[in-house]
């Protein structure tokens, strides 16, 4: 599969937040690297179908981003997330799943399934309001993935996770991404060097980089130091 | 071995296992979902102060008519507005909780989200409106259209007002406009019952002859700001 | 229906009637294709039409496939198996059986579908299919009582 972001950009009043992107990604891990308000956020929200681009297009194999089959597609992981409050962990995954379209019998197994795979399964009866922000985290990794999209984007996903759950999450995502999309922004460059096989980063809204990074060009850290602090 | 035999069948018909299944599955368009599959979903899904808020709407119809107590249908339309307030809440509920950006990525979008909970609250109301307007017709002595066209325009009013107050930049800051609309409704109810005879008067004399018409172009007016509302909820700010 | 046990279903199926692997995976996977395209608006994968579509596909497919070659370690008992004499036992029993029989037991007792489900798949009334799976119930019996005496 083929994700193709064509040139979007988007226009507020006195802004412009992602500025003409072009890029196209298929199965593996896609750091996206930028410094906070360098419309990385932005630019998810448009390829998740969110935010409609003031121009540009995105798509997955000619499957438009506004249309159900691309969102049944998608996995995403928005930065900040709420929850309605009587919610446990399995029931908002499984809402999720339920949204999603998944068949009820299928969704409270698949729901097991992921809730165990993010290590959630002993608190899975418990409500979201007494997690700690790892613990909160790891149930969005998990409705996220409920639906084993082909498309995958996280926005900041290791926010809040501390260093155990960090490894834990690189290894969910290494290996989910053999056969994936995967999207993930960050400002933190060691999540990309262990993981991600491509790269993209952003500043002021324009893409810097785009393509592999390799010992060849340095190291990536000083390179992303001197780009953006 | 007597029936035996017939556990030991399927290691007879096993086939090798399928080499593309979990690809051709996960690409196979999911099958879709109806939209009473889709309500039954969403039913679990409402809070349960709602469904205790119906229950007392019915329990108070039920329980005046019974006992015969005058004020019965004028607690029910000072009433009946909340009712209305609380489905328009629901309308930002996911908003509210932050739960927006998720449901709007999910197959079915946001909007279907909200328009079958709506609709949900919709048959909520319709079955309230149902059961206490026939008791009140019959205790009283009244007709029950009529008696249902007098609980529901308050309803209706209060439900228009507040769809197009909380679109508004004011009621969207604010978050409660629906229900700061339905106290107003309610009051003036109480207001106009208590102290303004004549107003009462010429009022019934008006829903006599014109109550379905007028009740019917409120039923278009909220229908209209409805659609305006289910087809706002993904316009993210 | 959950998809994942329909598929389940029907790649069996139409390994039976074709014993062929590659073969018996692409004719489920068109089966759910031609369903699709059949139904328009897919709500729920019925799977008494999912059979239909199977069948007519494997009859069309049957001329043209070879059967794989039986893997050489098809017999081979697993090890500590205490039911492998049993086992030998129903595999003769079933051998015996003719093919239609042997549909129906597959349908009834491997996939566990209901009498409505099977006679509409196979396109026999529901009498017939009582009957068919009757006897090949007492057939099966019989040949493990002569068998086992």
């Amino acid at each position: 599969m083929k994700l193709t972001v064509n040139g979007i950009t988007k226009q507020y009043k006195n802004k412009t937040a992602v500025d003409q992107i072009s890029f196209q990604l298929t199965e593996g891990v896609t750091g996206l690297l930028g410094a906070n308000g360098a419309g990385k956020t932005t630019l998810m929200r448009m390829a998740s179908g969110i935010l409609t681009p003031t121009s540009g297009s995105v798509d997955a194999d000619g499957i438009p981003v506004d249309t159900e089959e691309y969102r049944a597609l998608l996995g995403y992981l928005p930065q900040d997330f709420g929850y309605y409050p009587e919610f446990t962990a399995r029931e908002f995954v499984q809402y999720i799943a339920a949204l999603k379209g998944i068949e009820k019998k299928k969704a409270k197994k698949k729901t097991e399934e992921i809730l165990e795979l993010v290590g959630l399964s002993d608190v899975a009866g418990k409500r979201i309001r007494t997690f700690s922000g790892g613990m909160k985290q790891r149930v969005g990794i998990a409705q996220a993935l409920v639906n084993d999209p082909k498309i995958l984007i996280l926005d900041e996903p290791t926010a809040g996770l501390d260093p155990k759950e960090r490894v834990r999450f690189r290894n969910l995502i290494a290996e989910i991404g053999k056969d994936t999309i995967v999207l993930f922004s960050t400002h933190i460059v060691s999540d990309v060097e262990r993981i991600a096989s491509n790269l993209l980063m952003m500043r002021e809204g324009k893409l810097i980089y785009e393509g592999a990074w390799n010992e060849q060009k340095g190291d990536l850290e000083k390179f992303y130091m001197e780009e953006f602090e | 071995m007597k029936e035996d035999w017939k556990t030991l069948l399927s290691d007879e018909f096993q086939a090798p296992q399928p080499k593309h299944k979990k690809e051709f599955l996960r690409n196979l368009r999911a099958r879709e979902v109806s939209m009473p599959e889709m309500l039954l979903q969403q039913v679990a899904y409402v809070r349960p102060s709602i469904w205790l808020f119906a229950l007392a709407l019915v329990a108070i119809a039920i329980v005046g008519s019974l006992m015969r107590v005058e004020t019965t249908v004028n607690v029910l339309t000072m009433l009946m507005p909340f009712s209305a307030a609380i489905a328009v809440l629901e309308t930002r509920r996911s908003e509210r909780c932050g739960m927006a950006e998720l449901e709007m990525t999910t197959r079915f979008s946001l909007r279907s989200v909200v328009l079958a909970r709506m609709m949900i609250l919709g048959i909520v109301s319709f079955l309230i409106l149902c059961i206490s307007s026939p008791m009140i017709a019959a205790a009283f002595d009244a007709g029950t259209v009529l008696t249902a066209v007098r609980i529901l325009i308050p309803y209706l009013i209060t439900m228009s007002i507040s769809l197009l107050a909380e679109r508004s930049p004011l009621g969207r800051k604010t978050g409660y406009a629906s229900l700061a609309i339905a106290s107003g409704v309610s009051i003036i109810i109480y207001w106009i019952d208590n102290y303004e005879p004549n107003v009462v008067a010429n009022y019934l004399g008006m829903i006599d002859s014109w109550g379905i018409m007028i009740a019917l172009g409120l039923m278009a007016f909220t229908a209209v700001e409805q659609w305006k509302t289910i087809n706002g909820v993904e316009a993210f700010a | 229906m959950d998809l994942e046990e329909a598929y389940d279903k029907i790649y069996r199926y139409a390994y039976f009637k074709l014993n062929n692997q590659s073969v018996a995976e692409d004719v489920t996977q068109e089966t759910f294709l031609r369903f699709i395209s059949q139904k328009g608006n897919v709500h729920e994968y019925e799977i008494k039409y999912l059979y239909v579509i199977a069948r007519n596909l494997c009859i069309d497919e049957y001329r043209r496939v070879k059967a794989d070659p039986l893997p050489e370690d098809y017999d081979a008992p697993a090890p500590f198996d205490d039911r492998r004499e049993e086992r030998m036992m129903v595999r003769e029993a079933l051998a015996k059986l003719p093919r239609e029989d042997q549909e129906i037991l597959l349908l009834r007792h491997v996939n566990g579908e209901a009498v409505g489900t099977i006679c509409k798949a196979l396109g026999i009334s529901r009498f017939a299919a009582y009957r068919r799976l009757k006897s090949a119930e007492d057939k099966m019996r019989e040949s493990l009582e002569v068998n086992e005496g």
